[in-house]
């Protein structure tokens, strides 16, 4: 009940945050706050891009979720968002004559090992010698990026395509769409039962157990015969191949190709919904959703009025300032008493 | 060619240097600020911005110091007063300085890619006469902007703060083993706070060091140089001059990659990675060593 008051008054305060910006900078607030507000909800075209934004934000946020759940910060979503993404879409472009279900299949177990691998690599070098997690796998995460921009830039560039990025793959192998003219796509099941089954296997598998133990008390799970450094691993991997999909559901589902830089900020959000959702897999939904649409209204405003779009990303970091904020219930009960 | 790979090292080394020897005393203090690089960021930003407006270097700098400043008093506000995560906090610094700078980009100037602040003051290089003149070092010796003087003045000084000041003692006694240090009366939340601003007070020196010799800005321009100073911070064990040749290294990693731009054709972006997989590099071996002498014990 508490953390559910804290969750709604960090929205709550976020949002006041963005609203005061609005009023300040925008010479039509009162035109742009109606758009930032209603504005995803105007048309199918609106409100299904919305949705669509979502879909690799409830992967990130579940591969947050886990990593978080066993004490392992992954920094590195955003290598792994992208990496996977290129890995997979690179593979599907060089199987030529294999059955689509089967190209669609393999390539996003390719991206799911792919970013698993790359985020396994900070859990072993934390089990192993203790290396700060959080650093290594954002200096990888770094690494990588701009390792997928020279490739996208240079070698895999598609030299028709007007900017960096790789080539079209096959157009039957991508996500039939559900809400034309919008970009939403059937991924959008997939994700939905994906963050089914991780609340489920957190909830009832051993390793859910695992995990959960190992984040809460690292020297409890050890007494209890928990195998910690290999719990930490796993978790670490999990995440990272949960976002390494999430890139390749949204190439999958959105762009047919990978475009340099077409991820940024999915990993950092991925974050932010996490910890709105306090880490719970199936409130990870509503939170991705959240998240989509400051994003969808802060685009749809600028588009009508002289609103920045920059605002959404305000307001996301307000969120990630306050989320964690444990002392503000009782800082603002002070505050009431001491007026009162 | 030698002298001036060795002068590229060292501009390169300014800004992650100024930065690190600022999150040395959050680290002292017994925190991770993971935040400095959001504050560089913001520096960056504010300082040419104001030295274009004002015509001011100086104005330029204490501006970016000040915007730095209050991105950590916001930290510090968060993570002590309101007990949020502390690395919760510091991605929060990071990601508000990305979207605040290129919001105040878009507002202020009017455009979002990269801006030349045409009117902003030149940071003159310091040329020292007939040092230059040495063969093949001459171009390490001299040709420095205020900055990079700063830079390593301020390793000196802080080493003289840390170690032989009782503000120094009680800060690495509040890290050290903050219970003590409390039940003698050293307050955690005030050495703490400091130690943030301070940290501020630094990234945004190192921020300035950034943008003022290019007197431009261009969105995230910072590049992950704030997370490569936390990084020789954890290398400097605690000392100034630790981190100094840790930054050292670093930069010269910078050097490599530019040099390297310049006279092959690899790929820019091949290169631009070259200074993370070095400093992840210098991590792991640390931490395998540390590992192995704790063993040994």
């Amino acid at each position: 009940m508490r953390k559910t008051l804290i969750s709604l008054m960090t929205v709550a305060i976020a949002l006041a945050v963005g609203v005061l910006a609005i009023a300040l900078t925008s010479s039509s607030p009162r035109e742009a706050l109606k758009y930032f507000f209603t504005g995803p909800f105007l048309n199918a075209y609106f409100f299904g891009n919305m949705i669509t934004r979502a879909i690799p934000l409830i992967l990130t946020g579940l591969a947050a979720s886990i990593a978080f759940s066993a004490s392992a910060f992954n920094l590195g979503l955003e290598g792994q968002v992208y990496f996977g993404a290129i890995a997979g879409t690179l593979l599907g472009l060089t199987m030529g004559s294999v059955p689509v279900w089967l190209t669609c299949v393999t390539i996003m177990i390719v991206s799911f090992a792919v970013g698993g691998g790359i985020a396994a690599i900070s859990g072993y070098l934390k089990a192993k010698w203790k290396v700060n997690e959080l650093i290594s796998s954002l200096l990888v995460s770094y690494t990588l990026i701009n390792i997928g921009d020279a490739l996208l830039e240079g070698p895999f560039r598609d030299p028709r395509a007007g900017l960096a990025a790789s080539s079209y793959m096959d157009s039957a192998i991508r996500f039939p769409r559900i809400l034309m003219p919008s970009n939403l796509h059937a991924g959008l099941f997939l994700v939905l039962a994906i963050a089914v089954f991780v609340f489920l296997a957190i909830r009832f598998s051993r390793l859910g157990y695992e995990i959960r133990i190992t984040g809460s008390n690292i020297s409890f799970g050890a007494y209890a015969g928990i195998h910690v450094r290999k719990v930490v691993i796993l978790a670490m991997a999990i995440s990272g191949a949960l976002a390494g999909l999430a890139g390749m559901v949204d190439v999958l589902g959105v762009h047919g190709r990978v475009i340099r830089g077409f991820s940024s900020g999915y990993g950092w959000n991925g974050i932010a919904v996490a910890l709105i959702a306090r880490r719970n897999p199936i409130l990870v939904i509503p939170a991705a959703l959240f998240f989509a649409f400051l994003t969808s209204g802060a685009e749809v405003s600028s588009f009508f009025t002289d609103m920045s779009p920059e605002i959404a990303r305000i307001i996301q970091a307000s969120i990630f300032y306050l989320v964690t904020a444990e002392g503000l219930l009782t800082f603002l009960k002070k505050r009431r008493e001491a007026t009162s | 060619m030698i002298g001036s790979f060795m002068h590229t090292t060292i501009v390169m080394m300014t800004p992650i240097l100024l930065a690190a020897l600022g999150g040395l005393f959050t680290d002292l203090s017994g925190m991770l600020n993971i935040g400095l690089e959001g504050m560089m960021l913001m520096s960056a930003f504010v300082s040419v911005y104001v030295a274009n407006a004002t015509g001011s270097l100086l104005i330029g700098v204490l501006a970016g110091v000040v915007s730095a400043s209050l991105l950590a008093a916001i930290m510090a506000v968060f993570s002590l007063n309101l007990k949020a995560n502390v690395f919760v906090v510091g991605l929060a610094t990071n990601l508000m300085a990305a979207g605040m700078t290129v919001f105040l980009s878009g507002w202020l100037v009017g455009t979002r890619g990269t801006i030349v602040f045409h009117e902003a003051p030149r940071l003159s290089r310091i040329d020292v006469p007939l040092l230059g003149d040495i063969p093949v070092i001459g171009r390490m010796l001299t040709g420095y902007s205020v900055m990079d003087f700063l830079a390593i003045g301020l390793t000196v000084a802080c080493f003289f703060v840390i170690f032989k000041t009782s503000y120094g003692y009680h800060l690495r006694s509040v890290g050290r083993d903050y219970k003590t240090a409390e039940s003698v009366g050293i307050s955690i939340y005030r050495h703490r706070f400091a130690a943030f601003i301070i940290s501020g007070v630094f990234a945004g020196l190192g921020g300035a060091a950034l943008s003022l010799p290019l007197r431009a800005f261009v969105g995230g321009m910072t590049g992950g140089r704030g997370w490569i100073a936390l990084v020789a911070v954890v290398l400097g064990r605690g000392n100034p001059f630790g981190v100094l040749i840790a930054s050292l290294i670093f930069g010269a990693a910078s050097a490599v990659s530019n040099t390297l731009q310049a006279v092959t054709d690899i790929p820019p972006k091949l290169l631009l990675a070259v200074p993370f997989v070095v400093t992840l590099v210098a991590m792991i071996i640390h931490a395998v060593r540390r590992h192995d002498s704790l063993e040994q014990q």
